[in-house]
């Protein structure tokens, strides 16, 4: 199709109270067969599909970890069943345990399953790693046979990633163009990662994409945990708070509190800040003692910011390379070297390094 | 099954899926039309967190027609002139503890407002207009008819609704047809129904006129002679039922004679032979793809497809056609299309839904509280 995409408010999908009473509607008639017995593998996997659509809307721990038990039983119950993997793949993804993941791929190849799904989360895997030209090989592949949506989205995503702002822009673009569908949730997801695309680039962009996935998705935790963000770095500090106070309160990801904690100490608010900080730092250990490879991104910017720990901040970084080595964790990898050989030159009280010095001399 | 995910759109979409739709004269008050739809299937959820989309406009489509040919040739010559009704609805909003959504519909005559689930609906303009949650009305064992397309025989029967106990959403327009095109206008009508999206960006996402024409016929392809690896129904549900494109006709075209020969052959007799072109005697009337009523007749349970055989037969019609609710479209259809009513009927052994609809507005049974599960074998169009 040529021409402009259609601006986004001319895409009306359903409203986010709507989408997510039938989600949530859905997760708790599944949960209740599931419950007295009634469970099959197609059941089973459509399940934990919903509930961790509903963890990445609402941004709750909570359904992660849900989606991921019950994928792990799912896999035992139907050890013969390649979708039993496949679902086990995702959800084992969604907490960065992406070597599993892919051997739990593989498992669902061998036991015959094939075809679009499998390549999609493939390369969504090797993106994730940062295997970049093999999850493009894919993507490609994928477009190529099925000139649809979910193609364009992730050669969007992909080409994000990569930082070609010009092409993903084109992919974005080429989404719209191609939806279907009044679902809000595909659509708020594709402006996020829009949006996430130009944070460190144009942030009234940015704000644009953010405000729109959230204005789309008003549950939508991420999207409205970033645009405070940006919305502070753009100077709307009140709005910005405002959004952070009740996402820390209500959520148990501890990312508001930490955004929360951080702005709140730039602006003069010590004790709040403290208090938020406090919190944060609580949950992050909780989270990465369950969970250390899907924290320690976060944690590790957390302890090199808010949390003062440039030593914990450098291992959780380094535990965040090992698992996928994207440019942006080797930038996290670099910063938290060069915090931890500040801080020891300096002679810091608070810092705890406990990286070795060979690996501080091999990464510099 | 009737329309339920005819299509890989409606099937990853069922907020869009028109299942069913049933156009009659008022069993009530004679001279009323009645027109339904019926939307969303397969949510195994509680009936009262089923909503309506407030992204989708649905519509219900009205034109007069009229007889242009009977004899092979049989055709209707659709009219111009139209009557729709188009449903918009809101963002529910909590009342009294729980989940309330109100709708407008829009036509010619008017805008009348609608609560969702008001069992009395609202009345204004000379209509009567209903939108909820209801039983879903078809019936259909789909081990049978799945069994028909996957072995190209005649199963044994086991007699088991496949959809039994499921819920839809609903809209009932009940209106006096003199109100539509006036007092002089034909008293045949077709009707389609529609999903497509409200935003400036308008595009239609299903249409549906008569039932399983996508699914018994469209969805085959091991007998077409074109296009043996082409889902041809999204494409065909993108078009306006009035008036299709000249772009595809050859496709569905060829779906259909391939289809319908199949099925013609599962007796092992011709009982429709195809012309010299190769072209299926039923595949001109049904590519008209409406239903059609005539509102100078009274209403008859049993008047599906009456019109239109008639017509082919080249002899008057004697029924109002349409489409009653309760009409055991599954055998009509394969009886028709199998043995063109000179042999034994064939049936699915499932002949009515265990709570058949009422004869009183809206005339759809209220809904399930809590939908059983469903088979597995549901949700997948056999």
């Amino acid at each position: 199709m040529n021409g402009a995409a259609p601006s986004v408010d001319t895409i009306r999908t359903t409203h986010g109270a709507i989408a997510l009473s039938h989600l949530t509607a859905q997760i708790d008639g599944y949960e209740r067969r599931a419950a007295s017995g009634e469970k099959t593998s197609v059941a089973w996997a459509k399940l934990i599909d919903l509930v961790t659509l509903k963890a990445q809307i609402l941004g709750r721990i909570a359904d992660y970890e849900r989606a991921s038990v019950l994928a792990e039983r799912l896999a035992e119950a139907f050890s013969e069943d390649g979708l039993a993997f496949l679902t086990r793949a995702r959800t084992r993804a969604s907490l960065h345990r992406f070597a599993e993941a892919m051997e739990d791929l593989e498992r669902a190849v061998q036991l015959g399953l094939s075809g679009r799904e499998v390549d999609a989360e493939k390369a969504a895997i090797l993106q994730a790693v940062g295997r970049y030209a093999d999850a493009m090989t894919i993507r490609q592949c994928i477009a190529d046979v099925f000139p649809d949506f979910d193609s364009a989205a992730g050669l969007a995503s992909l080409h994000a990633d990569l930082g070609e702002t010009d092409a993903a822009e084109h992919w974005f673009d080429e989404s719209y163009r191609r939806y279907r569908s009044v679902s809000p949730f595909e659509l708020a997801q594709l402006e996020f990662q829009r949006g996430h695309m130009w944070m460190a680039k144009d942030r009234e962009r940015a704000l644009h994409w953010f405000l729109t996935a959230w204005r789309r998705l008003p549950f939508y935790a991420r999207a409205e945990g970033h645009l405070a963000e940006v919305e502070f770095a753009l100077g709307h500090r009140a709005a910005a708070i405002s959004r952070l106070k009740r996402l820390a309160a209500d959520a148990d990801d501890p990312d508001y509190a930490a955004e929360l904690a951080g702005i709140l100490r730039e602006i003069g608010r010590i004790d709040e800040s403290n208090a938020w900080q406090a919190r944060a730092e609580v949950r992050y250990e909780e989270l990465i003692a369950r969970h250390p490879a899907a924290f320690a991104d976060h944690g590790a910017h957390f302890w090199l910011s808010m949390g003062n720990n440039p030593g914990k901040a450098l291992d959780l970084a380094r535990l965040n390379l090992e698992i996928r080595d994207t440019p942006n964790a080797r930038q996290l990898f670099s910063t938290a070297l060069a915090a931890c050989s500040g801080a020891t030159r300096a002679g810091g009280a608070t810092v705890r390094p406990t990286a070795s010095v060979n690996e501080l001399g091999d990464a510099t | 099954m009737s329309d339920h995910g005819a299509g890989p759109r409606s099937i990853a979409n069922p907020e869009i899926d028109i299942t069913d739709v049933f156009a009659f004269p008022s069993p009530e008050r004679p001279g009323n039309l009645v027109l339904v739809m019926c939307i969303f299937p397969f949510k195994e959820i509680e009936a009262t967190r089923l909503f309506f989309s407030d992204a989708l406009d649905y519509r219900l489509r009205v034109r007069p027609i009229r007889i242009a040919a009977s004899g092979p040739a049989a055709a209707f010559a659709v009219g111009d002139q139209e009557c729709h009704f188009s449903f918009a609805f809101d963002v529910p909003k909590m009342s009294g503890g729980r989940m309330v959504q109100t709708g407008v519909c829009r036509s010619p005559l008017g805008d009348i407002t609608v609560r969702v689930g008001d069992e009395e609906g609202a009345q204004s303009y000379g209509a009567h207009i209903f939108a909820g949650c209801r039983l879903d009305p078809f019936f259909v064992d789909q081990l049978f008819s799945g069994g028909i397309r996957m072995t190209r025989k005649i199963p044994p029967i086991t007699a088991v609704n496949s959809v039994e106990g499921q819920n839809v959403l609903s809209i009932v327009v009940e209106v006096e047809h003199g109100k539509l095109f006036g007092a002089d206008a034909s008293s045949l009508v077709a009707v389609v129904a529609e999903t497509a999206t409200n935003g400036s960006f308008r595009a239609r996402l299903d249409r549906v006129g008569r039932p399983e024409i996508k699914n018994f016929i469209m969805m085959d392809k091991t007998a077409d002679t074109v296009n043996r690896d082409l889902d041809v129904r999204d494409l065909y549900s993108e078009e306006d039922g009035f008036k299709l494109r000249p772009d595809y006709l050859g496709a569905y075209r060829a779906r259909l004679n391939g289809s319908m020969s199949t099925y013609d052959s599962l007796d092992g007799k011709t009982d429709w032979p195809l012309d010299k072109n190769g072209t299926h005697p039923l595949t001109e009337m049904l590519l008209a793809d409406f239903l059609v009523v005539d509102m100078s007749k009274s209403f008859d349970e049993d008047g599906y497809l009456e019109i239109e055989l008639a017509m082919l037969d080249g002899t008057e019609h004697k029924t109002c056609g349409g489409r009653w609710v309760n009409h055991d479209i599954v055998d009509s259809l394969f009886t028709i299309l199998i043995n063109k009513r000179n042999g034994p009927r064939i049936s699915d052994g499932v002949d009515q839904t265990a709570m058949p609809a009422p004869k009183v507005f809206p005339y759809l049974s209220p809904p399930n509280p809590m939908p059983p599960k469903l088979a597995p074998l549901v949700g997948i169009p056999t």
